[in-house]
């Protein structure tokens, strides 16, 4: 994968876009974990989120790199 | 070994001992920490300003984190509004710094009046879009060909700090609105509580104090119901328990804006009833009412809970049942005793008005306390109305917004000119700070006086400044050094933003100390720069106040023109618009325009008096239009009543115009209309409920046109007063 995307000529890190979409994917998931009340399980919410999004967003960073 | 056992001894060790005890040093203990994290990473990054982040993080913080969420957003958004409309400017006229100027003046202008139109959040959002063309426009004009570059840094350094933010709050202690929210609506249901049953019908007069009930309960209410409405905005984004509780506290709002309505429409009644009807009527509606005070109280205190709201509502529930019954043994009492007196006739409709107004309050009491009980179960819909409650959209008087436009275009073409004229090394962070208080404070309560906070702030500011790039900045040699050295000057600002009645003192500290602080790429430390930008800074300030204090929208005789002219023209509205949406429309305008206006009612003289007695009194009328309009509409064609247009349209064009005359006509046809439903024939027609409906209605409206405490007292003569008596 190109490690810069040209956005109308100037030259946006991959990363970004990586990025946004794992915050994209990790509000997806926060909506359907409030939504079923997943959430009752978890200890530290706001951690698990913070988890999730790392998760997402490595996985992705690294496909890139 | 520290297994997870004892970590999470600690941490609820350090939540029962630490937090409680002082939630101000987590908080600026969470503020250093977003701070040191942003500038950290900015470093690392090699951006050229590491204290934007610093900056944004400072801005951003709050003690709860939903609010740092929703702020967040808006500076996001507003920044790379603003990025791009300096990409556009300075595309455009780069060469021509007068047409640049021109064309940022006008930018400036629609964004402060953007800042007017909305509130809260979305307001500093707008004023960041109109501010950040300065921070990336103007030393743009300088090299234009560096812009992209300040535009991008701009906006990378602003998402660390926000990033830095959010993460911060809403990982160490993070704090929900929620629980705001809830001590609040509890706080709310037993105030409103107190206020009930601390009303004493036949004696409000005495209760006061005063000629007029006292109206600042119900303003504090009005205000509550907007800020409690924009804390729960903020709150859409906190994941807990706030997104549940939405909805329901929606309908608690609107459940509350309508019985806090009536509360005041039968307060006035009631006083109303003393001034000028038969002291029996008063006794009858009194003995009625001390019923419902029992009904409210909760083992002899009110409700305190939603549980114990639960019961208050059955409670409440078991009186509206009972109420029928209890009204017969009034009623009979009332014509026993009334016997005795002559002029009977207009002594009963006293009575039937207070009585239908007492058993809307009660229906909408029950509704309230309804809601607020189910809040108790979190899953539970009863009580619950199923349509959606009406949202509380925003109106905004043009003129205002124009004029708060004008205020920051005229603050920018002065300083601008200062800087071209006189050729003025600081003029560029002069202008920014101008314009950065010319416009944040613009949709402020008292504009002069948050200014002058910020002066305060600025100027201790100042002083840190001093002392850290001049004696502290200099020795700092690593990382922890740097820490060290800012960490004073930030734990005191944010220590400042703590205290309520300071806070923007705070902000004033942390601005100006973010903004010149030494540690760019390169070290900067030369005094007299220094002293020409605190200079510049001041003055800026100042001159931002000056235009507060000449185009001043929030105080004085200006504002309440505007407040009477748009309370007319809601009652027009409520005259004329579509019926089936007047309700709730006239509610909400009705809401905003108090709000809008309540930040001048703070200074308790005469004229506030009136402001807020017209309100008031504007609810009254609006209501009583649009139950007659309902009940016009509900017996259709067969119109017995064929004075009811005409009072309709009798009313709309007197306040559409006001004068003797109107008035007067006005006045006339209510008199006929309760003459013609005198009549055999609409007597026959129409159902016993209906006209008697019919009754109240135009009697209620009759009352509060000729009310004397009304603002219109002017406009009605002499005679009028006898004939009611």
């Amino acid at each position: 994968m190109p490690r810069e995307i040209a956005l109308f000529d100037a030259l946006v890190p991959t990363l970004l876009f990586a990025f946004l979409f794992g915050a994209a994917m990790s509000w997806i998931i926060d909506v359907v974990f409030t939504r079923y009340g997943l959430y009752r399980d978890i200890w530290y919410r706001a951690l698990f989120r913070l988890a999730v999004f790392i998760c997402i967003f490595a996985c992705c960073g690294l496909l890139v790199y | 070994m520290i297994t997870s056992v004892h970590f999470k001894n600690f941490c609820v060790a350090c939540k029962n001992t630490i937090f409680p005890a002082s939630p101000t040093l987590v908080y600026i203990f969470k503020v250093l920490l977003a701070s040191f994290m942003a500038l950290g990473i900015s470093l690392k990054f090699e951006l050229e300003q590491p204290r934007t982040a610093m900056m944004t993080v400072a801005i951003v913080m709050h003690s709860r984190s939903g609010m740092v969420f929703t702020k967040s957003i808006y500076r996001l958004l507003g920044t790379l509004v603003g990025v791009a409309a300096s990409f556009l400017l300075v595309a455009m006229f780069a060469q021509e710094r007068v047409l640049f100027l021109l064309c940022m003046a006008i930018w400036i202008g629609i964004c402060t009046a953007g800042s007017m139109i909305f509130r809260h959040h979305q307001s500093y959002g707008f004023v960041l879009a109109g501010y950040t063309i300065c921070i990336v426009g103007l030393p743009a004009t300088i090299n234009p060909e560096l812009t992209f570059n300040i535009g991008v840094t701009r906006v990378s350094e602003i998402m660390i700090g926000l990033l830095c933010a959010g993460l911060v709050s809403d990982l160490i202690f993070p704090q929900r609105i929620w629980t705001v929210v809830s001590a609040s609506i509890s706080k709310r249901f037993s105030d409103f509580s107190d206020l009930v049953i601390a009303m004493e019908p036949g004696r409000t007069r005495v209760a006061s104090g005063s000629h007029r009930v006292k109206a600042s309960p119900i303003i504090r209410f009005v205000t509550d119901i907007f800020e409690l409405e924009s804390l729960s905005a903020s709150s859409s984004l906190e994941n807990d328990d706030s997104r549940t509780y939405r909805l329901k506290l929606n309908h608690l709002n609107s459940a509350f804006m309508e019985v806090s309505t009536t509360f005041h429409s039968l307060q006035q009644l009631l006083r109303r009833h003393e001034d000028y009807s038969n002291p029996i009527v008063s006794e009858c509606i009194g003995e009625l009412y001390q019923h419902l005070k029992a009904a409210l109280l909760f083992e002899g205190h009110v409700a305190q809970s939603s549980s114990q709201a639960s019961v208050v509502a059955i409670q409440i529930r078991q009186y509206r049942e009972s109420l029928p019954s209890l009204l017969k043994d009034s009623r009979a009492q009332l014509l026993r005793k009334l016997n005795a007196h002559a002029q009977a006739d207009s002594d009963r409709l006293d009575f039937e008005t207070g009585v239908e107004l007492l058993q809307r309050f009660v229906d909408e009491l029950y509704a309230y306390a309804m809601t607020y009980a189910s809040l108790a179960d979190a899953n539970g819909q009863s009580g619950m109305a199923k349509n959606e409650p009406p949202h509380f959209k925003l109106d905004f008087d043009v003129l205002t917004a124009a004029f708060a436009g004008l205020r920051g275009i005229l603050t920018l073409v002065i300083l601008t000119a200062m800087w071209i004229f006189l050729d003025w090394r600081s003029g560029v962070e002069a202008i920014t700070l101008g314009v950065i208080t010319s416009t944040l404070f613009a949709s402020s309560r008292s504009p002069s006086k948050t200014v002058r906070q910020f002066l305060i702030g600025a100027l201790i500011g100042t002083f840190f400044l001093y002392l850290c790039n001049f004696y502290l900045l200099p020795n700092a040699k690593d990382f922890l050094m740097l820490m060290l050295v800012l960490a004073p000057a930030i734990a005191f600002a944010a220590w400042v933003t703590t205290r309520q009645a300071y806070a923007t003192i705070g902000a004033g500290v942390f601005i100006i100390f973010l903004m010149h602080s030494g540690f760019n790429a390169a070290l900067s430390a030369e005094p007299v720069i220094f002293i020409n930008d605190a200079i510049a800074d001041i003055m800026a300030i100042t001159l931002a106040g000056v235009m507060y204090e000449l185009i001043d929208l929030t105080n004085g005789r200006w504002s309440q023109q505007r407040l009477s002219k748009n309370l007319h023209k809601l009652i027009v509205f409520s005259c004329e618009g579509p019926l089936k949406l007047a309700r709730v429309e006239m509610e909400r305008r009705l809401r905003s325009l108090g709000y809008r206006f309540s930040g001048a009612w703070q200074g308790g003289t005469r004229g506030d008096g009136e402001m807020v007695d017209h309100l008031l009194s504007s609810i009254e009328i609006g209501h009583a239009v649009i139950a007659l309009r309902e009940l016009l509409a509900e017996i259709g064609s067969r119109s017995s009543l064929k004075a009811g247009d005409e009072i309709v349209k009798g009313v709309a064009q007197f306040y559409a115009s006001p004068s003797h005359r109107r008035h007067d006509l006005v006045v006339a046809s209510i008199a006929e209309g309760l003459a013609d439903l005198d009549t055999d024939i609409s007597k026959k027609e129409l159902a016993q409920g209906i006209r008697l409906q019919f009754l109240t209605t135009l009697h209620l409206l009759r009352s509060v046109l000729l009310d004397e405490a009304s603002v219109f007292s002017s406009f009605r003569p002499m005679n009028d007063l006898e004939r009611t008596k």
